[in-house]
C-alpha cells in the first residue's frame, strides 16, 4: 500500500473506520471459523473408522 | 448506562480507539475503560452491574464480554492513574450518528507501554510512525506518571 492509500485510510472518519474495521473482523472470524472446520474435519479424518463402520 | 448510575465515565481504548489516530487495524473486539460510580465497593460486583444491565435490555454475553452491534465488548474498569486519567481526557467522537468517547492518543500510547506486550509495542511505532502523537503532550504525561525510565528503555530498543 502506498503512501497516499494510508494517509487516505488514516483520515477517513471514525464511521468510516469502524466500517472497516467491521469488515476486517468479519474476515478475521471467519478465517478463524474455517481453520476449526477443517481441524475437525482432519480429526475425523484420523480417526479410526466407528465399529458399526467397519461391520 | 451513565444516565443511569451503571457507569460514571468511560472511553473506548485498545485497538478500536487507536484506530481513530491510526489506520484501522484488524480487532475482533472492542475495549471500553469504565469508571464505576461506587470507587469504594468491589469492582467485580460493579462489573457485574454492567453485565445485568445490558442483560435486561437483550444483549447476549459470551465469557467476558457482552455483543453490541456485532462487537464483542469487553468492559475493563479503569485502575491505574494513567487509565484513570485518560477518562478524564476522552475526546468526543462520532461513531455512525452516536456520541461516543475516546482516549487520547498520548493516553492510548502510555497504556499500550504499561501494558507491555508484543502487539501493544507494534501499537506504539504505529503510533510514532503515523506521525499520531502530540510529543509535548506525550511528555508531559510521562513525567506525570512516573514513566520516563520504561520510555527510554523502549525507545532504546525500537527507534534506536
Amino acid at each position: 500500500m502506498n503512501e497516499e492509500s494510508r494517509k487516505a485510510l488514516r483520515q477517513m472518519s471514525f464511521t468510516e473506520k469502524i466500517r472497516i474495521l467491521e469488515r476486517l473482523r468479519d474476515r478475521s472470524l471467519m478465517i478463524a471459523s474455517f481453520g476449526l472446520r477443517r481441524d475437525a474435519k482432519n480429526q475425523n479424518a484420523s480417526k479410526p473408522p466407528a465399529k458399526s463402520e467397519q461391520e | 448506562m451513565q444516565r443511569d448510575g451503571v457507569i460514571a465515565k468511560y472511553a473506548i481504548g485498545g485497538a478500536v480507539g487507536a484506530a481513530f489516530y491510526l489506520e484501522p487495524a484488524s480487532t475482533v473486539d472492542i475495549d471500553i475503560f469504565v469508571m464505576l460510580p461506587s470507587p469504594t465497593g468491589s469492582q467485580l460486583l460493579s462489573l457485574a452491574k454492567i453485565y445485568d444491565y445490558l442483560q435486561a435490555r437483550g444483549y447476549k454475553t459470551k465469557a467476558e464480554y457482552v455483543v453490541i452491534g456485532g462487537w464483542p465488548v469487553q468492559f475493563l474498569p479503569a485502575s491505574t492513574q494513567v487509565e484513570l486519567e485518560a477518562l478524564n481526557y476522552a475526546v468526543e467522537a462520532d461513531a455512525e450518528g452516536v456520541k461516543t468517547w475516546i482516549m487520547t492518543a498520548e493516553h492510548l500510547v502510555a497504556i499500550c507501554l504499561q501494558t507491555g506486550r508484543a502487539k501493544d509495542y507494534a501499537r506504539i511505532v504505529q503510533f510514532f510512525e503515523q506521525k499520531a502523537v502530540d510529543a509535548e503532550r506525550f511528555h508531559e504525561l510521562l513525567e506525570r506518571h512516573g514513566l520516563e525510565d520504561k520510555w527510554e528503555s523502549f525507545e532504546r530498543r525500537y527507534f534506536l
